[in-house]
């Protein structure tokens, strides 16, 4: 193929046989001329010729020389020869587009929207899944979890035990570093500010790699006790919170009530992987942990970063930490049996959740681009029509069929790059509105930028869409110029193989549009179904926020107590307040795993079995709506003093008390055997969890009876949620006004939080679709009318023979639908496809969703009928005399 | 033809293609000719190195070659010097003044 139209290329330009003739002719000139000027003189005429060549020196060095120096000219020529024309044919293409502005304007927002669509997604492609992650050599990198045969659960955190000794025995890392959960409370001159962070042993920075921005990061020893509290920022803290100090190193701030020395700030670039939220960092002291027995390898609390020792491979790491955590399950069973670890590489613990949904967009952007291109090659190929004539004037003037497809490339080409720069300017709009309404739910969204592997991939991506919807157009064309040329414009035959090619083209976008119509129905009807389900609680105007106790007098439980008795009057005194309560976490938000003994009944072997713990207010399940099944609720009379009481969820008991009465019964709660045992009081109804998990067994306890220190409120109302807030925080200031209200959301909104990670793929899909289903409506629309156009001699006879005006309309209406089926074949076929590939990102419906699939299909005949309606009308409309005597 | 001829320097031969082209178009044995009456048989250019240059300048774009008639009605290709070719002929011509000026005030003294 390419060596053919290379052999076209070169045609215009001396070919080396005949350069060769050219110069015998130039030197045959001259020794006759020469010969003749010796004869004058007097010579023989043999003689003379003899002379002649002898004179002129080396003939046959010379033919060698000046050959070359003709091949080199030539090549040159042609070089430039094919600039000329690139730049003939550019200025041609611009002439030819000033003529037709709507053609243009039509096939440059196609293309825009196509490569805009296309360019933006990959820039969050790129960001997450290719560009290296903002670590020194990332690729060794390790991100260690705990596995529980138990639960299943398989990225749990791990105990300090185990860490230390997984530290001590490993040889595949150069570091492990551990970290926790660990935020606080900035309390400087303006209103309390809570702060996410982790806290972080001084191994954890060393491991990640980190240059810090300011200053520098925890020293090895700063993570014990008895030294001087530091401290580390993140940028966006720093930035906030500090107003970007520039001499903020050294100087000490007041967190949770506790003076920090800050020795660093990070990097803009870094985000703690795993943990994006944090943003600022505490010393990690792991001494009072390990010297209490009870908690050492029972309180699973750490998440365990890893550098791979230069040469070390993942899988090496992964199954040298297995074996020793092997080792640990038979040295402690008790606490161990059942324990793993897994070592996943850094970038799949960051995005591998996202990959399937980015993916899935980035498919979908790529249908919606082939079908921009079909619209664009199928508007060229109807243009052609009309372009029939000056191409023939021009292939009459000597360009060949090569030289007239080059030409309509150029043009393709100067279209797409137009349509690629338009797009690049949406891409970098849609980029950002991207990150925008996903950075919190993005992990290193920071890292999604426009940089120039996007801007590469969009050239490409423009110049191939380009090469894609010219080459059809073009070569159906220059094929279409011969006929042209014989029959003077009014070629049929030449127009039904384009017709026809038209076709083709509009079922395949209609195919492409119903893949993506069905997989956006698809995610539409799982985020319905996520929102609609029985949470077991009512998230109607109700809300929710943190308090956390700050400072040395809180340390007591009755001080704890005194706060939130006069947080709960207080609140339930406001206006439209319905109740009140606060539980250690919301539901949403997960919540304590704890080992559950019941009284009277045999150990099971190995590991007690784990439940969900939460220490509630008495009022909590009131104002979460969660219904009493049985027994009583939690009273003010369940104090630290009173026996311990606890409440069961309905599917705990279900798992451990078939005849479905745990009243009385005795359980305890934790690892630690010499806790007293709790009697059960009372069963409420299951409360969902989130949206991977579903009703999780839970014991309550009462807030009066395990303190946390902190709580989530949760304020059911009768109004806006809220509205509600500003006096909840006068109500909070007037108790304490060195306590923050933190994460202060109506519960309607944390699930849409939620499902934020769900809601966008569903919604990019959903845009997609409905722009690819009005391409394919335009293109449709475009077929059909340039269908009835070029039918309308044939309409006229029709009408002339005496078809009625409902037999044309019909016959216009076939055709279009006859597409679609086609269309809607094909495309429901590839959908399955496509269904499969998103199943984990469904939640709820099978690929095969009946309802879905029925729907699709209605509104793509729906919008085939619409786009035909135009065009069937002017069939209707044709008047027979008009129609034969036009032609 | 009473004094030998001189060799040339390549640059040599190019400079006086130039020059002569400068006077009108001419074929490859025109110009031979002429450098050949106009020097009274004192330079004579061998005529393979001339045809050699001639497709030389003509690769290098200072002068261009055309197919036309000659004199006894000929097919034969005729040079004609392009703007290039003009501007080269006047910095080489300068060039050549200033040498064959130095050489001579080293020279006059004799």
């Amino acid at each position: 193929m390419i060596g053919r139209v290379r052999r076209y290329l070169r045609f215009p330009w001396r070919a080396s046989s005949r350069r060769r003739a050219d110069l015998e002719d130039e030197l045959r000139f001259y020794f006759d001329m020469r010969t003749r000027e010796l004869v004058e003189q007097g010579m023989g005429e043999a003689d003379a010729r003899r002379e002649a060549v002898r004179e002129f020196g080396d003939v046959e060095y010379t033919k060698r020389y000046c050959l070359a120096e003709d091949a080199m000219s030539s090549r040159e020529e042609r070089r430039t020869d094919f600039v000329a024309e690139l730049r003939q044919d550019i200025a041609h293409s611009w002439k030819a587009f000033r003529r037709a502005p709507g053609f243009v304007a039509v096939a440059l927002i196609t293309l825009a929207l196509g490569i805009g669509a296309n360019t933006a997604i990959f820039s969050v492609v790129n960001g997450l899944l290719l560009r290296d992650l903002p670590f020194g050599e990332p690729d060794r990198l390790v991100r260690v979890w705990g596995t529980n045969q138990g639960s299943g659960a398989v990225r749990s955190q791990l105990s300090a035990g185990d860490f230390v000794d997984l530290r001590t025995r490993q040889r595949s890392f150069t570091t492990l570093g551990a970290f926790s959960w660990g935020g606080g409370t900035y309390i400087g001159t303006g209103d309390p500010v809570r702060l996410a962070g982790a806290r972080v042993d001084a191994k954890v920075f060393t491991a990640l790699g980190v240059r810090p921005y300011l200053g520098r990061t925890f020293a090895v020893g700063e993570d014990s006790a008895g030294v001087n509290p530091t401290i580390v920022l993140g940028f966006n803290a720093w930035r906030r919170v500090f107003g970007s100090d520039s001499t903020i190193v050294g100087k000490s701030i007041n967190l949770s009530g506790r003076s920090r020395t800050v020795i660093g700030v990070l990097p803009a670039s870094f985000f703690f992987p795993t943990m994006a939220e944090a943003e600022i960092f505490t010393p990690l002291d792991l001494t009072p942990v390990l010297r209490d027995v009870n908690r050492t390898r029972k309180f699973h609390n750490l998440g365990v970063i890893g550098r791979l020792r230069p040469g070390a491979t993942l899988a090496q790491g992964s199954s040298e930490l297995s074996s020793i955590m092997r080792q640990l399950e038979r040295d402690f069973p008790e606490s161990n049996s059942g324990m793993g670890v897994a070592a996943v590489g850094m970038r799949e613990a960051v995005v591998g959740d996202t990959r399937p949904a980015l993916l899935v967009v980035l498919g979908a952007s790529l249908l919606v681009l082939l079908i921009a291109c079909a619209n664009v090659a199928g508007m060229l190929l109807s243009r052609a029509v009309s372009r029939r004539q000056e191409l023939a004037v021009r292939a009459a003037l000597g360009a060949g069929r090569a030289r007239l497809v080059r030409q309509m490339m150029t043009e393709s080409l100067v279209l797409a790059l137009c349509g690629g720069a338009v797009g690049l300017g949406l891409a970098l709009l849609g980029t950002r509105a991207l990150v925008a309404s996903a950075a919190d739910r993005l992990p290193a969204a920071g890292q999604v930028t426009v940089d120039a592997t996007v801007l590469l991939t969009a050239l490409l991506v423009t110049v191939a869409s380009g090469l894609v919807f010219g080459l059809v157009p073009a070569v159906a064309a220059s094929r279409g110029i011969q006929l042209a040329l014989k029959d003077a414009g009014r070629g049929a035959s030449a127009g039904v193989s384009r017709h026809r090619m038209r076709t083709a083209l509009v079922t395949g976008q209609l195919a492409l549009a119903v893949m993506l119509l069905v997989g956006a129905g698809l995610l539409v009807r799982s985020l319905v179904g996520l929102q609609n389900r029985d949470l077991g609680y009512s998230i109607d105007s109700t809300l929710t926020f943190e308090v956390i106790l700050v400072g040395d007098r809180y340390d007591s439980a009755a001080a704890q107590d005194q706060f939130f008795d006069a947080l709960y009057t207080r609140i339930a005194a406001l206006p439209s307040v319905v109740a009140v309560g606060g539980s250690g976490n919301i539901p949403m938000r997960g919540g304590a795993m704890a080992s559950l003994a019941i009284d009277g009944r045999p150990q099971p072997e190995g590991k007690l079995p784990e439940v969900g713990y939460q220490p509630v207010s008495d009022d909590l399940f009131k104002a979460m709506g969660v219904p009493l099944k049985r027994g009583r609720l939690f009273g003010p009379q369940d104090n630290k003093d009173a026996p311990p009481v606890v409440i069961l969820s309905e599917s705990l008991v279900r798992s451990f008390w078939p005849n479905g009465d745990p009243i009385g019964a005795r359980v305890r709660l934790g690892p630690n055997p010499n806790d007293p045992w709790m009697t059960v009081v009372g069963v409420v109804g299951d409360v969902n969890m989130g949206v991977a998990d579903n009703s999780r067994p839970t014991a309550y306890v009462s807030g009066r009876q395990d303190h946390w220190g902190g709580m989530a409120i949760v304020v059911r109302t009768s109004t806006d949620p809220m509205s509600l807030l500003p006096a909840v925080r006068r109500e909070v200031r007037a108790i304490d006004p060195t306590i923050p209200v933190a994460a202060a959301h109506s519960m309607k909104q944390v699930q849409s939080m939620q499902l934020t990670d769900r809601r966008l793929p569903m919604q990019l899909m959903a845009a997609f679709a409905l722009l690819a289903l009005v391409l394919a409506a335009v293109g449709v629309y475009g077929v059909m009318a340039y269908s009835v156009a070029a039918r309308t001699r044939e309409i006229g006879v029709r009408v002339a023979l005496g078809a009625q005006p409902k037999n044309v309309f019909g016959m216009v209406v076939r055709q279009g639908l006859g597409a679609a089926g086609a269309g809607l074949t094909l495309g429901l076929l590839g959908a399955a496809a496509l269904g499969r590939v998103m199943t984990s990102l469904l939640y709820g419906v099978k690929p095969t969703d009946a309802p879905t699939l029925i729907g699709v299909a209605a509104v793509l005949l729906a919008v085939v009928l619409a786009a035909c309606l135009v065009p069937a009308r002017r069939a209707v409309r044709v008047d027979p005399l008009e129609a034969l005597r036009s032609e | 033809m009473t004094k030998p001829p001189i060799d040339l320097l390549q640059g040599t031969v190019d400079v006086l293609i130039l020059r002569t082209l400068a006077w009108e178009p001419m074929h490859g044995y025109g110009v031979s000719r002429f450098i050949r009456q106009r020097t009274e048989g004192v330079l004579t250019i061998e005529s393979a190195a001339l045809y050699q240059a001639l497709h030389r300048l003509e690769r290098k774009k200072w002068i261009q070659a055309e197919w036309g008639l000659s004199e006894n009605n000929r097919r034969a290709k005729y040079y004609s010097l392009t703007v290039e070719g003009r501007q080269q002929l006047r910095a080489e011509a300068a060039t050549w003044r200033t040498y064959a000026e130095a050489v001579f005030k080293v020279l006059e003294p004799v």
